[in-house]
């Protein structure tokens, strides 16, 4: 049987939040992810693959925008709060911007949506909750919206 | 490292579970607290809710993996305390009952761990002449002749001019680079150096730069555009430039590319300060670490550093280097003024175990140990790369990371190993980054053939059930190879 190897290169990203993204298969189990839970969300619900894929894709987007645009810090106290004001997706890959990590992220969930909106035939309601959902997504990922807080939303005292 | 690629996938995925299930709590418990009083109210909290998540959430999951406390010295069989739990393991209790296991975890290289035929009587007899703790700092009352003797003998056996000892390993990296270097110098550390480096740095207000774990070529490069470029926003030409490395790498196992990264570092004329914690004592033909296993004279390292408490048995750390540099730290370090001096019966211990590595004590005891610990740590290695597991490090280095990868494995890896009377130590995040959990096994000169073929028994049969053995185990398997993602049959 043959195994498959690859070799994961130190990194210079001293964020061990962030530092994660850089080694490989993530990209794979992202897009694994999404597919299982369209497979769950079928089996569960029962419903048309469409609505199925519309619901992966709404709840794509609670989930991304909570974690990569909503929170901020990290999950642990070592780097005594540097990067207290900066959401993850601020953070990821030391603040450069249209790295090849950062172009893949952005364009899931256009994919998503154009998988979602096609197998749902264009309808609505589900065509105007989509694209909301991706065009806050895509624009939140702009390298101008870096450290923007809309608003004052989101931003510190 | 090489990592197959369907345990990256299920890696990423448990994590992702793992993460899911904590945030899922977290909801729990905040809308719970929400409804029940506080008496706190008006008070700010002590952590945000985000910062603690990985301790609450994930680490106190596998307390009892951790921290676990012993009862008798680190020899090579030791006592462990059974801990129980009542609440899922958020909080443990000490039982009276304790379980003799082997120990594979502790840093007890040549053996001085336990109590040694030269050095303990000496230490005792020290002990009582001039008690525990000099209570005082080094300027004041705390330097004895043991301290003048004990730092020439460290000097001597280092091979430089000079050298100045400290209480404390941590403290000793955290205090003297601030001294070294200020604002307008230029500190390039390896990616994977210690906590007390990364801690120095900081505080010494210098700009920090990181270069790719032991690749003299990145190093190169960066010292080529920091150059270039000078210092941020003046752009004027920096101080100084240190760059640190360490002798070897806890977490890695790995040597350290010295003889390259101090020609690099004499073309680009900067200075390089090399961290022995692991490797004095441990490595080179009689000891002397690094330098002397890879042929660097120790004139071109500018700045050694090193701790007691791995090979020799004490605590404490040193630095040494030419004698200006160790008179300026006199009158400047903050832990030479201020922090009390290294107690007596620590400095005996260290006088004592150099000599005996040196053989000065009239037997042939320190070479033993050194050739002991060379055989036990490559016989080790090289059957662990036989059964099919993945270690890490280089020929001759008494560390030898197991990679478990999984968070799973990493509890149950522990446990099933301390069930069978062996004591490893699992290293998870933070100290590795998050994907690359290991087992660290530490050789020591004391343990005998017969303990590392019960070691390896239990390992291996500890590994087919946790289903760490991700290469194929062959008698004669060379290195794997692999280019970017290549098939092995």
């Amino acid at each position: 049987m043959a195994i498959l190897y690859v070799r994961a290169a130190p990194t210079t990203d001293l964020n061990r939040n962030t530092e994660w993204f850089t080694y490989p298969g993530v990209w794979s189990t992202y897009i694994l992810i999404l597919f299982f839970s369209w497979l769950m969300v079928l089996s569960v619900f029962a419903c048309s693959p469409g609505m199925a894929w519309t619901v992966v894709h709404l709840s794509h987007f609670f989930v991304t925008y909570q974690f990569f645009h909503w929170k901020k810090g990290t999950p642990f106290a070592e780097d005594q709060g540097i990067y207290n004001r900066l959401t993850w997706w601020e953070q990821i890959d030391s603040g450069q911007q249209l790295t090849r990590n950062r172009k893949f992220l952005t364009v899931v969930p256009i994919v998503l949506y154009l998988i979602a909106s096609h197998t749902t035939d264009y309808q609505h309601p589900m065509l105007f909750f989509n694209t909301v959902a991706v065009f806050v997504l895509v624009v939140a990922k702009f390298p101008h919206m870096h450290k923007v807080r809309i608003f004052g939303i989101n931003a510190d005292q | 490292m090489i990592i197959p690629y369907l345990t990256a996938l299920t890696t990423y995925f448990s994590y992702g579970l793992l993460f899911a299930f904590g945030q899922l709590r977290d909801f729990f418990r905040k809308s719970v607290d929400w409804w029940s009083a506080s008496t706190l109210q008006g008070y700010a909290p002590i952590c945000l809710g985000l910062e603690d998540f990985y301790i609450r959430r994930l680490y106190l999951r596998i307390q009892d993996c951790f921290n676990r406390p012993i009862s008798s010295p680190p020899d090579a069989w030791f006592d462990v305390v059974e801990r129980v739990s009542n609440d899922n393991n958020k909080t443990l209790k000490r039982t009276t009952k304790v379980n003799r296991c082997l120990n594979l975890g502790s840093y007890n290289y040549l053996g001085f761990a336990a109590a040694d035929e030269y050095c303990t009587p000496r230490v005792i007899e020290c002990l009582k002449k001039y008690t525990p703790s000099t209570c005082s700092t080094r300027v004041d009352g705390g330097t004895t002749i043991l301290h003048t003797e004990m730092e020439e003998c460290v000097a001597n056996f280092v091979g430089k001019p000079a050298a100045i000892v400290f209480g404390m390993g941590y403290v000793t990296n955290s205090a003297i680079l601030p001294v070294l270097i200020g604002k307008g110098g230029l500190i390039i550390s390896d990616s994977l150096n210690h906590n007390s480096i990364v801690n120095g740095a900081r505080g010494s207000g210098a700009t920090v730069r990181v270069f790719q774990h032991n690749t003299p070529s990145h190093l190169e490069s960066v010292l080529r555009e920091q150059i270039a470029d000078g210092q941020p926003r003046t752009h004027r030409p920096w101080k100084k430039i240190i760059v640190v490395v360490e002798g070897i790498y806890s977490m890695e196992g790995e040597l350290c590319k010295l003889p390259e990264i101090v020609s690099i570092c004499k073309k680009y004329k900067a200075f390089v300060y090399l961290d022995e914690a692991h490797s004095i004592g441990a490595v080179g033909k009689s000891g002397r670490g690094v330098c002397e296993l890879l042929g660097v004279d120790t004139a071109d390292v500018d700045i050694m550093m090193g701790t007691f408490t791995k090979s020799f048995g004490s605590s404490g750390g040193y630095i040494a280097g030419s004698k200006e540099l160790i008179q300026y730290l006199k009158y400047t370090c903050p832990a030479h003024l201020y922090a009390t001096s290294i107690s007596a019966p620590a400095a005996q211990q260290i006088i004592s175990s150099i000599k005996v590595v040196l053989g000065e004590d009239g037997s042939s005891r320190g070479a033993q140990k050194l050739a002991r610990i060379r055989e036990n740590s490559n016989f080790f290695r090289s059957e662990l790369q036989k059964m099919g597991f993945e270690v890490l490090g280089d020929n001759d280095s008494p560390v030898m990371p197991i990679m478990l990868y999984n968070p799973a494995k990493i509890p149950a890896f522990s446990r099933e190993c301390l069930k069978r009377n062996v004591a490893v130590v699992t290293v998870a995040f933070p100290a590795t980054p998050l994907l690359l959990a290991r087992a660290r096994i530490c050789i020591s000169a004391s343990h005998s053939r017969e303990d590392l073929l019960k070691a390896l028994e239990v390992i291996s049969t500890v590994g087919d059930m946790v289903g760490v053995k991700y290469f194929p185990a062959e008698p004669n398997k060379q290195q794997v190879e692999v280019g970017q993602v290549k098939k092995v049959d």
